[in-house]
């Protein structure tokens, strides 16, 4: 069938097709649609389609909430509808390949091929070769200068897309920051592009017309250099390209309240429940944290805003649980009070659970504890990040023991039984006393727990830390796995016996190859596609995780991981993602990464005067919070004198050596 | 009292699963504000009991549903709703349309009685279920000559799974009917009430029988027979059928 511009017209339904497979597989209702709040009749035959593909299953993909907004947006438009696409599981795609079926959405059961974009949210750098293998489905090549000119434009956008590099072979173009606006200049430029019929030659035209859309980055306009091993440069090919792309910032969340019809799922998901999400961005400055430095600043929804979205929400879905999501939950200004008249709205009867995800511990009070507890107790997840007080200096996570200690203190005695507590290991200068201080803080916790309740126990989740780009942690060599499963069995044999303290780890394997996609370059996108190939989907579940895949897929295009991984770098080092700007100022990170290493804190600029890491100053904008004050015992909240860091600065130790980092 | 309710489950939405069904149903409720009633313990759940549970990929127009009403709030043969309903004093009618409007594309109440709680549960209660389902490309001469076979055998022998292994078992005591209704453009169309007791027989394992190696098309639940005083009989007949509402926003 020839492709015109107006391939609207030709859209027709697989669903016939796709109906047989069903009973053939696993959880069949994941791939229907049918949702509450889903569109169906959104059907503008003249107009710019996009496909929201979430490149994990529906289970995980359906609740993403950027995805959500950018549907309802976009189904807002006059100019332009929205339907959404999730990754096949694999007995799926079995079928889905063994009859042709190519990859459709879920809303009306139409080809992916016949969009206009095909919009992936990155959230996780694991999921690579499932983008690769959602575009192979749609019947595209996966290589962008592979496809035709009238195909599918393929677009990321999500944190990940900060370091686009990985994918830059596949992806045409990527959007950098909040999408809220971005997407209606998008919008605009395919529609031309649309209207002129996607003749011959015209897809380097819409591509050019893209890469002028300020937070929008074209790769294939872009040449990188190299010499050896070293990146030397990645700088427009083509004239009019800008040589740095500056992410998009919405100043304000009260003017975006979305979504406004959070879709209901039929069948079970992740986070199954209503979430609305109280503020963007966070300044506390952990600095292992990606999503902390490119998020920023800090833009609180008005409290009324979030009371409203919180109750329509609840009447809409009939859900009886609703998560107020952000960064860390309870830095929110009105978070006791958003809490209390939750729960105190007639409407709900006193049954509604509240669920407080990303809990900062010297903000977590008996108050917020005793609010949340008179409804259905949710499970309760404090993030020290750190056993030791000397690492947590490092990290910039400025909770004292006291802290953590209080706040598991105001949970036992407000009645939860057990908590989970969230811990990194292979931090930059860790020791191994850093690493047992974890279990040190764990059993504490539970002999707290124990004055209040028999049956007090913790969960202590362990994950290997994997430096991300943006971060003043960029610099720092990543631990080998083998380095990572000593501190675990470390850990695991310091903690045997105690059958209140269960330890739970990530991968250390699934770590090595996080890092060579998080700080890969261009370079890495044959890595992914041999491990795509290979068949190599579904790396973040481990049942298909294989790192000897990722080990073969390195030698094959003679990539050394040492090299990408574990490898310090140093000041003057071009990174892969130097022209990509969330605002912070390079000099500023790797002062931060100086300060690091010799254990000086940081205050957190939401209450306290700039101290220019570039996120605001850069672009005109300002936080929004609710109250000016910062919490008791400074912006830190726990009344320490940040200045006093250790004196001399720690010195990165040779990598590999027992012990130390 | 309890509300005794009869839905629909039509469409795609024949995909999801049972327990998923119950939890969409338990999100309707607490739209309308029904006042239903929690179970007593650490994690109190709504208390709701299902009929037979339906297997996933099957249609229905007759799944049932008790919900135990707070005694409180039934006044004159009304439900007075609570939450989200605060206020509303709905008729059985009322309710019914209430909670047609506030469960997803699909699903259907097709009846709703309110009646006093007592005696025992639907699933206990249920012999027999009735069903509908075609066999996408079976010959239909053959499968008539297929039926006519059952019906005439005293002793029918499927296999099937139990417990990972493969046993052979006669199901032929709990075939009630079987009848070839029409010849439809996807294939054979089939009506069968098939036992409950004691163990429920699905239309799948018919179909292994009635055409060997085709794969069952589109199955619907059409009924779930009880026995009263002697009399095989619906729990509720429905006050409208189905509707498949239209899927907009």
């Amino acid at each position: 069938m020839p492709r015109t511009g107006r391939i609207g017209l030709q859209m027709t339904s697989l669903w016939p097709r796709l109906e047989p497979l069903l009973p053939r597989v696993e959880k069949p209702a994941r791939y229907i649609g049918c949702e509450d709040g889903a569109r169906t009749n959104i059907y503008k035959p003249d107009a710019t389609s996009w496909l929201l593909t979430y490149p994990d299953t529906y289970e995980i993909g359906l609740p993403n909430q950027g995805l959500q907004i950018l549907y309802e947006l976009l189904n807002e438009r006059p100019d332009a509808f929205a339907e959404r696409s999730y990754a096949p599981w694999t007995d799926m795609e079995e079928q889905m390949r063994s009859s042709g079926v190519p990859l459709f959405s879920v809303d009306t059961h139409r080809s992916a091929a016949e969009f206009d974009i095909i919009a992936f949210n990155l959230s996780a750098e694991l999921v690579y070769t499932n983008l690769l293998n959602c575009v192979d489905l749609a019947g595209l090549a996966v290589r962008a200068d592979e496809r035709d000119d009238s195909d599918a434009l393929i677009g990321a956008g999500g944190h990940c897309a900060y370091n686009p590099e990985p994918l830059a072979d596949f992806v045409d173009f990527f959007v950098m920051g909040d999408g809220e606006e971005v997407i209606a200049d998008i919008t605009i430029a395919v529609d031309k592009w649309r209207r002129t019929g996607k003749p011959a030659g015209s897809r380097v035209t819409v591509l050019q017309a893209l890469a002028q859309i300020p937070g929008v980055y074209v790769p294939s306009m872009y040449e990188v250099t190299y010499q050896g091993p070293d990146l030397v440069s990645i700088e427009p090919a083509n004239p009019g390209v800008p040589p740095g792309i500056e992410k998009r910032t919405v100043a304000d969340l009260a003017d975006w309240p979305y979504p406004k019809s959070q879709l209901v799922p039929l069948t079970e998901v992740v986070h199954d429940r209503l979430n609305v999400e109280i503020f963007r961005g966070c300044t506390r400055g952990c600095r292992f944290c990606q999503a902390g430095m490119i998020t920023r600043p800090v833009r609180e929804r008005p409290a009324s805003q979030v009371r409203e979205m919180v109750s329509k929400g609840l009447e809409r879905t009939g859900y009886d649980e609703v998560s107020l999501t952000s960064l860390s939950t309870a830095d929110f200004s009105d978070i006791e009070e958003v809490v209390t008249d939750t729960i105190d709205e007639p409407e709900t009867c006193g049954r509604i659970s509240i669920s407080l995800p990303s809990l900062r511990v010297d903000a977590f009070t008996v108050g917020v504890a005793a609010q949340v507890s008179r409804a259905r107790r949710t499970g309760l997840t404090f993030a020290p990040e750190a056993g030791s007080w000397r690492m947590r200096q490092i990290i910039n996570k400025l909770v004292t023991e006291e802290d953590l200690y209080e706040a598991v203190r105001s949970a036992y005695s407000q009645g939860w039984h057990r908590m989970k507590l969230y811990f990194l290991t292979g931090l930059p200068s860790e020791m191994d006393e850093d690493t047992l201080a974890i279990a040190d803080l764990a059993e504490n916790c539970v002999a707290i727990g124990q004055q209040y309740t028999k049956k007090a126990s913790v969960t202590v989740s362990l994950g290997g830390f994997v430096p991300k780009p943006h971060t003043p942690f960029q610099w720092f060599g990543q631990n080998e796995p083998e380095e990572l499963r000593r501190k675990v069995e470390l850990l695991r044999g310091r903690l045997k016996g105690n059958k209140r303290v269960q330890l739970k780890w990530h991968s250390p394997e699934a770590s090595t190859a996080e890092g060579i996609t998080s700080r890969g370059d261009r370079r890495i996108g044959r890595v992914i596609e041999h491990v795509w190939r290979h068949g190599g989907t579904f790396q973040e579940w481990s049942e298909h995780f294989d790192l000897d895949l990722w080990k073969q897929a390195m030698a094959a295009s003679g990539l050394d991981i040492e090299w990408y991984v574990h490898r310090h770098r140093d000041e003057n080092e071009t990174l892969p993602w130097d022209h990509i700007h969330a605002g912070l100022h390079k000099d500023f990170l790797w002062q931060d990464w100086q300060d690091a290493l010799a254990g000086y804190g940081l205050e957190d600029c939401r209450w306290t005067p700039c101290y220019d890491c570039g996120a605001c100053t850069e672009y005109g904008i300002e936080h929004v919070v609710a109250s000016p004050i910062p919490p008791n015992g400074g912006s830190q909240g726990t009344g320490q004198d940040l200045t006093t860091g250790h004196v001399v600065p720690v010195e990165l130790r040779p990598r590999a050596t027992v012990g130390g980092t | 009292m309890r509300l005794r309710i009869r839905f629909s489950k039509l469409g795609k939405v024949r995909f999801v699963g049972h327990r998923d069904v119950a939890r969409i149903v338990e999100r309707g409720l607490r739209r309308c504000g029904v006042p239903f009633t929690y179970s007593e313990g650490f994690s109190p759940r709504v208390r709701m009991s299902f009929g037979l549970a339906l297997p996933t990929c099957y249609e229905s127009v007759a799944e049932y549903l008790d919900v135990p009403l707070t005694p409180e709030s039934v006044i004159d043969g009304h439900i007075a709703c609570t939450g989200w309903g605060e206020g509303k004093l709905y008729s059985e009618r009322e309710m019914q349309d209430a909670l047609s409007e506030a469960l997803p594309f699909g699903f259907d109440v097709v009846a709703l009685t309110l009646e006093p709680k007592g005696g025992n549960s639907l699933q206990e209660t249920v012999v027999s279920c009735g069903w509908r389902f075609d066999i996408p490309g079976a010959n239909a001469d053959s499968v008539e000559e297929e039926i006519e076979r059952v019906l005439q055998s005293s002793e029918i022998e499927t296999e099937r799974k139990k417990k990972n292994k493969l046993v052979r078992e006669d199901i032929r005591y709990g075939i009630h009917d079987l009848r070839f209704e029409e010849q439809s453009e996807r294939g054979p169309v089939v009506i069968a009430e098939l036992a409950a007791k004691p163990r429920v027989i699905r239309p799948s394992e018919l179909v292994d029988v009635l055409a060997p190696g085709a794969e069952m098309g589109i199955a619907r639940r059409t009924h779930q027979w009880i026995e009263h005083e002697g009399q095989r009989q619906e729990p509720l007949m429905p006050s409208k059928s189905p509707q498949l509402k239209e899927h907009t926003q």
